[in-house]
């Protein structure tokens, strides 16, 4: 009895290795693609096991632009995401705590902006910028980037706000503590783990951002999404093994950072509306 | 904690000690001006105010404005006023229709399809608590929605491609038929569709182990000595508890699957099967330059979205209201 139970239990883990597996194999695919050479990629019947080379990665890192591509979305996504964060955290203090008029107005109206097809927020941006000469400089890109991370960190951030009883606010002010003290010295402390899970998901996003650096972009402030739908080709065709191994590349902050965060997936996936651990 | 006995005597004749050099006196004003009880939330929201209105507010007004004009960037001394002529033109367009309906069936079968493999799926992983290397099972599972969607599609023409793609190799040799998706625009659609699926699967995996996280352990534990079958049990513990966080989860899906662009357009495909609302929109905006067109069509997106947003808070608050009940009780 105990026995064939702990085999069905090892045929439903194994079940379920399975499946994730198979969810992450076109991943692998193009992993394993990036250690292969360009006939290996093109071979035919399709090489499962090969001699692994890392010739693409020298290759890749030996591209004129490519280090550049990968600071500027660096830069782009921890800048901007920096500033969002910080901007949010004073505004979700608020929201929580004063209850302004219009708070709730305010909150619908910025997740409004992030259920806007991104088309529509970018066109009247763009004649902004192209009027203020905005445009393909790191000022514009991070603001309007900065501008997308916003409402999200608002709304997780006002969550766990609103999660810290009251209580600690009234004992600091009763105590001659200044608002300034509460906000820094006591709040944010306690709200530490919203911080890192709005400014993990938001970093993804504008990692993984793609039209507004391809509208408001240029040459000088390109990221590597744009850079996949630009530099890919040579010969006439796609360049496979460049495409691989910058993905490849591209991919492991992500990948790393739901696989140390993998309890804030679900806060960072719904913007913030809904809470628990997975 | 420094300052929490500032009121006693002994603190107040040390706070006179330190000197008071300008620089101190003016950080400690600035300190309490923070204290103001009117003009703290004020100073707080403010550079949210401003982010808002510089980079949201004012562009959308500009482009209301504009979208009752016509305004073609490339044909010089374009700029004529039109009235609601944009708008008008926009129901009696055809490839509008075309791209929304195109759009709704997207979102029907990709959001659909997600919907029902994201709940068999999770309930498949719901037990799997004590499953050996959870943590980096579940990172493999989430990884495609966190994927770029550029590169996703990239992986997806690698896999496709028809001389030398796993997927054409692997039907040669199993069924001897070459298939060819992207390049068949009949069929592109439902290619492109599928990596969609792939990509947003996990999402709705996530959001119904979160649904199932939300039923409490006494109540199913209370359904097994009550021997319910699994039927009511979905039915009678599982739904009541966890609908709205799966209603939360389709919507937010539906949301971001009427959106879709990056993927579609790296996959690009010749014809027009694939040319959803969005990808219009960018065309006319981007690439014809028919700014006042654009706009109208963008205004009438940004309603769809604020109504659907307006949706998802209600549920949001259906949902708070049944977990404060729930606590009462």
């Amino acid at each position: 009895m105990n026995r064939a139970r702990g085999w069905r239990k090892t045929a439903y883990h194994v079940l379920l290795w399975v499946i994730a597996l198979i969810f992450f194999a076109p991943i692998l695919w193009i992993i394993m693609g990036a250690f292969k050479t360009t006939d290996g990629i093109l071979a035919v019947p399709p090489q499962f096991v090969f001699v692994p080379t890392l010739d693409n990665f020298v290759d890749l890192f030996n591209r004129p632009n490519v280090l550049r591509y990968l600071g500027n979305s660096i830069l782009m996504s921890s800048a901007s995401v920096g500033i969002a964060i910080v901007v949010a955290f004073l505004a979700a203090y608020a929201f929580s705590r004063f209850k302004p008029r219009g708070t709730s107005f305010l909150m619908f109206m910025l997740l409004s902006i992030r259920m806007v097809p991104a088309v529509a927020v970018v066109i009247p941006v763009s004649l902004m910028y192209s009027a203020l000469q905005w445009k393909d400089t790191y000022f514009g890109m991070i603001m309007i980037y900065a501008m997308f991370s916003i409402p999200f960190s608002v709304w997780i951030l006002k969550g766990f706000v609103d999660g810290v009883s009251q209580r600690y606010d009234e004992t600091a002010l009763i105590n001659g503590g200044s608002r300034w003290h509460i906000i820094f010295r006591v709040i944010l402390p306690q709200v530490a783990p919203g911080l890192v899970a709005a400014f993990i998901f938001n970093l993804i996003f504008v990692w993984n951002e793609f039209l507004f650096s391809l509208i408001l972009g240029g040459r000088d402030t390109t990221s590597i999404p744009v850079s996949f739908s630009t530099d890919l080709y040579s010969d006439g065709g796609v360049d496979w093994t460049f495409t691989a191994s910058m993905a490849t590349v591209y991919m492991i902050p992500p990948i790393l950072s739901i696989l140390f965060f993998q309890k804030y997936l679900l806060v960072g996936m719904t913007f913030g509306t809904v809470r628990g651990e997975v | 904690m420094a300052q929490a006995d500032l009121s006693s005597p002994a603190r107040l004749q040390q706070a006179a000690v330190p000197a008071m050099t300008p620089l101190r006196r003016f950080l400690m004003r600035f300190n309490r001006l923070f204290d103001d009880a009117r003009l703290l939330p004020v100073l707080l929201i403010a550079p949210v105010l401003i982010f808002f209105i510089v980079w949201n507010v004012i562009p959308t007004l500009w482009m209301i404005g504009l979208s009752f004009y016509r305004y073609q960037i490339s044909i010089p001394d374009s700029l004529a006023f039109l009235g609601i002529d944009n708008y008008t033109d926009i129901i009696r367009d055809r490839a509008m229709w075309q791209g929304l309906s195109r759009t709704f069936i997207w979102v029907f079968f990709g959001v659909g399809i997600q919907t029902l493999l994201g709940m068999v799926l999770g309930f498949l992983f719901w037990g799997s608590k004590s499953m050996p290397g959870r943590r980096l099972a579940l990172t493999l599972l989430f990884t495609p929605m966190i994927v770029t969607p550029v590169a996703a599609g990239l992986f997806f023409r690698l896999i496709y491609e028809p001389t030398f793609g796993i997927l054409n190799w692997f039907t040669q040799s199993f069924f001897g038929q070459e298939v060819l998706l992207l390049q068949n625009p009949e069929v592109a659609f439902w290619a492109v569709l599928f990596v969609d699926i792939w990509m947003w699967t996990p999402f709705m995996i996530l959001i119904t182990l979160a649904a199932l996280a939300s039923v409490p352990k006494a109540e199913m534990e209370a359904a097994e000595i009550d021997r319910l079958s699994w039927f009511d049990r979905i039915r009678y513990i599982i739904l009541p508890h966890g609908k709205y966080i799966l209603m939360l989860g389709i919507l937010l899906r539906t949301i971001d699957s009427f959106k879709t662009l990056d993927l579609v357009y790296l996959m690009a495909v010749p014809g027009s099967t694939t040319k959803l609302i969005a990808i219009l929109l960018r065309e006319s905006a981007f690439e014809a330059l028919n700014v006042g067109w654009s706009s109208a069509l963008a205004i009438i997106l940004l309603l769809t979205a604020i109504a659907f947003t307006s949706i998802y808070l209600y549920i949001l608050n259906l949902n708070s209201k049944a977990k404060a009940k729930e606590v009462a009780t």
